[in-house]
């Protein structure tokens, strides 16, 4: 019997699939687009496919994400904090920090080192810093999201961007550009910006992070430029998952098995 | 929106003639006094919150908090549109949504113009500003009370004062005296509502409690309107009846009661189904709000304003922060509370202003608080999603806690 996690998230619908012993039989990652049920189809398909199983093989699926109560046929529907906390104890024991940026929304998470939240705190009002910001300012730079990762190294100039507002500062990208800025400059003024805002976040449930094993999960943890900008403004050293955009799908599916097998 | 509060009256009226319920009957007090304030042939007050509401009543002034308004017009998701009107004239939009709810419904013609308006300087000097707004927008004398800090005997007699020059100014405004007898009168209902609200709050602290959270929203900040009058005593008994009845038939508020909240301010006022959700997916109960609380003792009849000032500045919300803390520490101690709601309404400096700090007290208690942010009077600004996703994270966090069973 398989355990299925499915993450539907404002960019990407995530699926993972477990087998008996909580191993991880497959993961895909798909674009949510504008049809939520067909991302859901496609993710889930995709990881039965890997695995060679069928869907009558599934004995439990647990959704998360924004769009959890969108899966059909789920056993529960159990919020990202909680599994992205499960997903990240089953691959890097012991975090006791943990921050997920995604599309829409990043969280900083408080646990207990076993994989209980002990407190969370999500961005307030506004995408500054999340996945959606990112991709407006690759848009600015006219760069591909994935690009974004390197492009901040050689920066020495130590730009600071003055607006976190997703429109501001890609009207201040515009400008930089224009003005002649070099590339990396930019991205790494960008990268410092989002740690910063990230790192306040992250004071409001670990106000001292030293001592503490911090990891991060969520798409944007492929981003190495703001993960060593975030390293860099928390002070800490931050462990990333090899699958970070997985994490959250990991944990629905761990929750499913330990629902079934408790 | 006279005729509006008129079919409201008219239809809550019959709804309680079917269904004799404590909130209805509640409901209903508050559709008659909106009834009198858009009557047009009452003689009338807007006042901040605190404004001592009995001694008003007793002269014969329908009165009543601007805020409240802002709750109504929310309430029934006409709010929008003053909430645009006061932008339009250039009140920010993150500045507090009661306060511009009001100034756009009086810059629409849509608030009645009153005889006079009475500032409290607590809870907020936003609301001291606003009131200050609207006195100058409709050209009506204005009475400040300047509500002291600390409960020194200087401090006391000081709002006393106060409270004395601010009857003799609504009398010389409106031609409405406060005589020995009314005042009097005034006073003993003041006191028995006082009785019975302590009866109401006894059994709301059971363990599981009687209370749905729907039952006494908005009741703490609400009932001092009806003070020094009849209908504030049978109000607060009807609701005594009510959870003494439920205790008795062994019914909770909310079934399989699992955890006990306690939600800090105010209530959201506009439509949303995060409560819902709470208590029936989860029976999550909102045993109380921060202001369902006698904080104060009971008035001396013969002579009243003394302990009118004394209760004006126990006010929760009054003075420092930390007057503040000690009453939400009693409040989760009564209430035997597993967490709290803070719902952070924006635009409201004095409230978020403390957010760290009631972080910490509770933390102390080891009750775990969840702040959102959201404006409770400005549904243009609501993302149910975003608050769901806290709101079930936080039950989630409450019940993986040692001692409880899983929602994981």
């Amino acid at each position: 019997m398989y355990y299925l996690g499915v993450d539907l998230g404002s960019l990407s619908c995530d699926a993972v699939l477990l087998d008996h012993e909580g191993q991880i039989m497959a993961a895909s990652v798909v674009p949510t687009g504008a049809r939520n049920r067909e991302a859901i189809a496609r993710a889930t398909q995709e990881v039965l496919d890997m695995a060679r199983i069928s869907e009558a093989e599934i004995k439990a699926t647990v959704s998360t994400g924004y769009g959890r109560d969108r899966v059909e046929g789920r056993l529960a529907a159990v919020t990202e904090i909680t599994c992205h906390a499960r997903g990240a104890q089953a691959l890097l024991p012991g975090t006791q920090v943990l921050i997920d940026i995604g599309g829409q929304d990043s969280k900083a998470i408080r646990l207990d080192g076993g994989g209980r939240v002990l407190e969370f705190a999500m961005n307030d009002k506004c995408a500054a810093g999340t996945g959606r910001f990112l991709e407006a300012m690759a848009r600015a730079l006219q760069v591909d999201i994935g690009e974004l990762c390197e492009l901040d190294r050689g920066a020495a100039r130590n730009l600071t961007l003055s607006s976190m507002c997703t429109v501001f500062a890609e009207s201040e990208v515009v400008s930089l550009i224009a003005d002649g800025v070099e590339v990396n400059e930019i991205v790494a003024g960008l990268n410092r910006a989002i740690a910063s805002r990230i790192a306040a976040l992250v004071k409001r449930v670990a106000p001292d992070v030293a001592g503490l094993k911090v990891a991060m999960s969520g798409g944007v943890a492929h981003n190495g430029g703001v993960v060593r900008a975030l390293s860099s403004a928390l002070n800490a050293e931050i462990s990333v998952p090899r699958q970070p955009d997985t994490v959250g799908a990991l944990g629905a599916a761990l929750v499913a098995r330990e629902r079934v097998l408790p | 929106m006279k005729q509006f509060f008129d079919d409201l009256a008219a239809s809550t009226e019959a709804r309680f003639l079917d269904h004799h319920t404590a909130r209805l009957r509640f409901t209903l007090e508050n559709a008659r006094l909106c009834q009198r304030l858009y009557s047009g042939t009452h003689r009338l007050a807007w006042c901040g919150v605190c404004a001592p509401f009995d001694l008003l009543n007793a002269m014969g002034i329908s009165s009543c908090f601007i805020e409240f308004l802002g709750a109504v017009l929310a309430a029934t998701g006409s709010a929008g549109q003053f909430l645009e009107e006061a932008e339009h004239a250039g009140f920010l939009a993150d500045s507090c949504g009661w306060h511009r709810a009001v100034i756009g419904a009086a810059a629409k013609g849509m608030m009645p113009v009153p005889d006079v308006m009475i500032a409290t300087s607590s809870p907020c000097t936003g609301g001291v500003a606003a009131v200050e707004h609207l006195a100058r927008t409709f050209g009506c004398p204005l009475y400040v009370l300047a509500i002291p800090p600390d409960d020194s005997e200087s401090s006391i007699r000081y709002l006393a004062d106060q409270i004395r020059h601010m009857v003799a100014f609504v009398s010389a405004h409106t031609g409405e005296a406060l005589d020995d007898d009314r005042l009097r009168y005034a006073m003993h209902k003041t006191n028995e509502a006082r009785e019975a609200a302590i009866e109401v709050f006894c059994l709301a602290q059971r363990t599981p409690s009687p209370v749905r959270a729907a039952d006494l929203r908005n009741f703490g900040i609400t009932l001092p309107l009806f003070l020094g009058t009849e209908a504030a005593v049978e109000i607060a008994r009807a609701y005594r009846d009510d959870f003494s009845a439920r205790l008795d038939q062994g019914i909770s508020g909310v079934p399989g009661e699992r955890f006990r909240l306690l939600w800090l301010q105010e209530a959201i006022q506009f439509r949303h189904p995060l409560i819902k959700m709470l208590e029936q997916d989860y029976q999550a109960s909102i045993v109380v709000e921060e202001l369902d609380d006698i904080y104060w003792e009971p008035i001396d009849v013969e002579d009243p304003y003394i302990g009118l000032a004394q209760r004006m500045i126990a006010f929760p919300f009054n003075g420092s922060a930390d007057h503040r803390l000690k009453h939400i520490k009693k409040l989760v101690q009564a209430y035997k509370i597993d967490g709290a709601i803070n719902p952070c309404h924006w635009g409201c400096r004095q409230g978020t202003g403390a957010r760290g700090l009631i972080n910490e007290a509770l933390r102390e208690l080891d009750v775990p608080v969840i702040n959102l942010e959201v404006d409770c009077a400005d549904s243009r600004n609501f993302s149910e999603g975003q608050l769901r996703t806290r709101l079930e994270a936080f039950i989630e966090v409450l019940g993986s806690r040692p001692g409880r069973r899983s929602t994981n």
